[in-house]
């Protein structure tokens, strides 16, 4: 807790430079019961140098967001309306406007991503050395094999791995862990300036898990790189955020610093969500799930789309959707009662 | 690097090895069964050979068994188990004893050997066109799923894969040779022209060509439909795999997505098919090639059960077999190449 | 309705909808698996009502050779101006009589072997899956021939043959089928609940299996088709009634594949054919369907 209030701290500073800015975007997918609104207008700024947190439920749109802000949707997902903006490089790119083949090469280079590594992730069919060659080769046809093989070999050594055998090795010859971390180097390989990393721990035990943290926090000192980390595991937050953008039901509904999520919230869902982490300090411990499931995307109720299931919900909260709500500097939220709710510890 | 290629050695000589084995293991098993269907059966072949003999030439008892023992290469005085031993060695030799029926005397692996390379020749060609043709197609399909081209070559190929290779060559025959008169009908017999002279001359290899255009045709037609609606399948559910969303994300050209992270992958499952493919296409061989009174053991294989022939029957029988057993192997060995788990895993059986 | 009847579906009325309606249901919606199970029905109307209706022309008629199709003649007449449509008709008998022969002894074999290699392991699975291999790797139609110069192979003997050499493939299916499912979570929670083997056998495994069965019911019956209509072809399987490869084999032995009146005389018995292992096919897709619900579109 006192690395996050540090790093909140810092947040506080003066003015940031914006990397990224995600304005009014609308994604859905193509189901065969109908369509399923799974990011419904988000508009969000992340700033440069910040490990910003997209925590939330299966279904709250978390994932999407991320494949959608690098135009990689697969197929029955696109983007229906929106703007995604990036200021890097001195540039500004708007990459739902480039050509396909423009995209083909801003991706990679300048906002890579860090998948969920299960084996699925790497092609089962060719050697470790083949797939990262393959990428940077896709970039720069140029590039001998001797310096490739250099920046292979120092990305892998920064993740701690030893590069003769894994160059070497299938995917399938590697444990779990050495994969993720496999997976983190191949998404340096070009020094991107954001890195997107979808659950890269929700498949390892919890030794690795944190061994995986400790690696993503020294590559950010070292790389000075903007991080956008997708999670359901809240608690991880605590670790490693700048920032914490909670999700739910395709909106992000609340977004503020690490430190005020977890001591001063001010979204009923995003105090139910603390409160769902048992702490091993307690001595008793009842269990505080959240009630009720998550709504149907293709039919979503009227109103907040968490009402159903808020403790604090009222009439008007069932009939009209909250507005996006300015609490302090960089703390923002989506609901009707927040003045009036005091939630916390 | 040494310890590498020790430990590749062992694992390599682990499963290459068992797969060799089970390969003797199968032909022993045929050779020892193609004996004894010989001697067993109702109506013992020799018995029956001795007896014409006999009848027809007037010959003594013990001569006729002696002509018996040089045909058949056999000694029916001895016990059973000198018998097979006996056949065993002879067999490695290459000794397959001597035609009895289609061209009395002459040993069996010098008929065989005279048509054995039209069906490897033919048999080959059309496997690896047909296998080509249907990873393409299937690829091809799978990628522009739904579109014309889907529509109408799976309908084609499911349609085409339901009839039986054989009476596709006789439409062929029907419809190209006779009622439309497309293809000259002296094409669709024999393996080459009385015309023309054997040898590497042009005339002989472009007339060698223009027979095995309508085998050829009937082996594609019957195997290529299967290939592909199973590409395609394949192809359409790699195409949904994490790693091609990967290799899309990072920014890969598209011809290499479709070759070694779609294609290599979706390939995987043919090569499994492609050995029971082979001990099919062997088998039809027997038809097509009567059929089209082309040159190869197939219809071999037909004239010496019609006339009779037994010790060419079981020559050939066995070459069939062994040419399955060993092309299985190959697949194998390309499956083992090509997939990287089976070569480290020692062995996928 | 009075609300006492309505309120709970009888146990006979539920097990007429999953056993009847849902299959049929699939089938309706599946376009290629109604045009499979229409002709299926067609073929099996064929051989069994058939002959009855539609009387065997035996007369040898040599001015009405090769007529091209007619009222009187549906599909015209053949070399004796005998009429084509009714062989067609009563030769559909003795090939799916084969067929149906063989795939049903190539199933009840596959599915004991299968599931005894599968629960009992060891060396008795090693010595069913050895013999297993060799029988799919020498190739069927080979040792079907070679077989026919030996003895005589009429239908019975012929379908039991070829039932024998089928079953590899399926029962190969079945065992791992049984292996995956032996070790799977429903079981254990079956044998926590105490339920008996054979509760666990036919409530839990049969089922998975069916949709395999099935399939290779099918397959089975093609396969059988392809190699009896092959060994009549060739003359090595004794000529024993009006049989489909019969027609085939007369009309190429007698050169009415060179005629070009001919033509329906050799069209139709392939076609027939065809028709048989297309709809069997077709229908065997739809068949999956009913069985592995997984597959269900919607």
């Amino acid at each position: 807790m006192a690395q996050a209030l540090e790093v909140g701290e810092k947040a506080e500073a003066g003015s940031r430079e914006v990397v990224l800015s995600v304005r009014n975007l609308n994604v859905e997918y193509r189901a065969q019961r109908g369509v399923v609104k799974a990011v419904r207008d988000v508009s969000l700024d992340v700033y440069k140098g910040e490990i910003l947190f997209l925590v939330g439920e299966s279904g709250s749109g978390k994932s999407t967001l991320g494949y959608a802000v690098m135009n990689i949707l697969p197929s029955p997902g696109y983007i229906r309306s929106g703007d995604i903006v990036y200021y890097v490089g001195g540039r500004e790119v708007h990459i739902l406007k480039l050509s396909q083949e423009e995209q083909r090469r801003f991706r990679w280079k300048h906002v890579a991503m860090v998948f969920q590594s299960a084996l699925n992730a790497l092609n089962p069919t060719l050697r470790i050395w083949d797939q990262l060659y393959d990428t940077i080769r896709a970039h720069d046809h140029h590039i001998s094999r001797e310096k490739a093989f250099e920046k292979a070999k120092y990305l892998l050594e920064m993740v701690r791995l030893e590069p003769e055998r894994i160059l070497r090795s299938y995917p399938h010859q590697l444990s779990g862990g050495q994969r993720q971390r496999v997976v983190i180097a191949m998404a340096l390989l070009l020094d991107p300036e954001i890195l997107i990393l979808d659950e890269p721990t929700t498949a390892l035990d919890i030794l690795t898990q944190k061994n995986i943290i400790e690696l993503l926090k020294g590559i950010r000192e070292k790389l000075g790189l903007t991080m956008i980390f997708i999670t359901h595991d809240l608690s991880l937050a605590a670790e490693l955020a700048d920032r914490v953008a909670v999700m739910y039901a395709g909106k992000i509904v609340e977004l503020a610093d690490v430190y005020t999520i977890f001591y001063r919230p001010k979204h009923p869902y995003t105090y139910a969500l603390i409160k769902t982490i048992p702490k091993l300090s307690s001595v008793e411990e009842k269990l505080y799930p959240i009630p009720g499931s998550p709504p149907d995307m293709i039919n979503l109720p009227p109103g907040c789309k968490f009402h159903p299931r808020c403790p604090y919900a009222t009439t008007r909260c069932a009939r009209e959707e909250p507005r996006w709500e300015r609490v302090a500097d960089g703390h923002f939220v989506l609901c009707h009662r927040w003045r009036e709710l005091s939630l916390g510890e | 690097m040494s310890t590498v290629v020790y430990g590749l050695y062992k694992v390599y000589k682990n499963w290459f090895f068992r797969r060799l084995l089970r390969t003797i293991g199968i032909i022993f098993v045929t050779i020892t069964l193609t004996f004894f269907i010989i001697r067993l059966m109702p109506g013992n072949p020799i018995e029956v050979f001795i007896a014409s003999m006999m009848a027809s030439t007037g010959m003594s008892y013990e001569d006729a068994k002696q002509l018996a023992l040089a045909m058949f290469s056999i000694n029916l005085d001895e016990p059973l188990w000198k018998q097979y031993l006996e056949y065993l060695v002879n067999l490695l030799h290459g000794n397959f004893g001597r035609s009895i029926a289609i061209s009395p005397g002459t040993p069996v692996m010098k008929i065989i050997l005279d048509f054995l390379p039209w069906t490897l020749f033919s048999v080959s060609i059309s496997l690896l066109v047909s296998f080509v043709l249907g990873v393409v197609f299937g690829i091809i399909a799978a990628y522009r799923r739904g579109g014309w081209f889907d529509r109408i070559m799976s309908a084609f190929a499911a349609i085409v894969s339901a009839v039986p290779n054989y009476l596709i060559g006789i439409l062929l025959i029907v419809f190209l040779g006779v009622q439309w008169k497309i293809w000259p009908i002296e094409y669709m017999r024999g393996a080459y022209s009385a015309t023309v002279t054997p040898g590497f001359n042009l005339d002989f290899i472009v007339d060698v060509f223009k027979h095995l255009l309508a085998p050829f045709i009937t082996y594609v037609l019957g195997t290529f439909g299967g290939w592909m609606l199973s590409m395609k399948a394949n192809t359409i559910s790699t195409l949904g795999e994490d790693y091609v969303t990967v290799a899309k994300a990072k920014g890969l050209p598209e011809s290499r997505i479709t070759i070694y992270y779609v294609g290599k992958n979706a390939i995987l499952p043919l090569f499994t098919s492609l050995a029971i493919s082979l001990g099919f296409i062997f088998g039809g061989s027997v038809l097509i090639e009567s059929i089209f009174v082309y040159r190869g053991v197939g219809s071999l294989l037909w004239t010496s059960i019609t006339s009779r022939d037994y010790t060419v029957m079981q020559g050939v029988f066995l070459i069939i077999t062994i040419s399955v057993v060993f092309s299985n192997l190959l697949a194998d060995m390309l499956y083992g190449f090509i997939d990287p788990r089976v070569k480290t895993m020692g062995g996928g059986e | 309705m009075s609300v006492k009847h309505r309120r709970r579906k009888s146990k006979a009325r539920r097990a007429l909808e999953s056993y009847l309606i849902v299959p049929l249901k699939v089938i309706v919606r599946n376009k290629a698996g109604l045009f499979g199970f229409i002709g299926i029905i067609i073929y099996v109307l064929m051989a069994t009502v058939g002959p009855m209706v539609v009387p065997l022309d035996n007369q040898p008629k040599p001015n009405q050779m090769y007529l091209p199709p007619s009222w009187q003649h549906p599909l015209g007449t053949d070399s004796e101006g005998r009429d084509i449509f009714s062989q067609i008709v009563h030769g559909s008998r003795d090939v799916l009589f084969v067929a149906f022969l063989a795939g049903v002894i190539t199933v009840v074999i596959a599915t004991l072997l299968g599931t005894v290699a599968g629960f009992k392991g060891g060396l008795v699975d090693a010595t069913i899956m050895a013999v297993d291999d060799i029988l799919l790797t020498i190739p069927q139609f080979p040792l079907l021939s070679v077989l026919s110069a030996v003895m005589r192979l009429d239908n019975l003997l012929l379908a039991t043959i070829i039932g024998v050499l089928s079953w590899p493939a399926l029962a190969r299916a079945i065992r791992s089928q049984v292996l995956s499912v032996k070790s799977r979570d429903f079981i254990e929670a079956a044998r926590a609940l105490d339920l008996g083997t054979r509760h666990i056998v036919f409530v839990e495994i049969m089922p998975n299996l069916m949709s395999y069965v099935v399939v290779s019911l099918i397959f089975a019956m093609t396969g059988a088709i392809y190699a009896q209509v092959g060994l009549v072809f060739l003359g090595l399987v004794p000529f024993q009634s009006q049989n489909w490869g019969v027609m085939i084999n007369l009309a190429w032995t007698r050169g009415a594949i060179f005629f070009k009146n001919s033509i329906w005389y050799i069209l139709s018995p392939i076609v027939a054919i065809a028709g048989f292992q297309l709809s069997a096919i077709m229908f065997s897709r739809a068949l999956e369907e009913i069985f592995n619900p997984r597959l269900r579109e919607g």
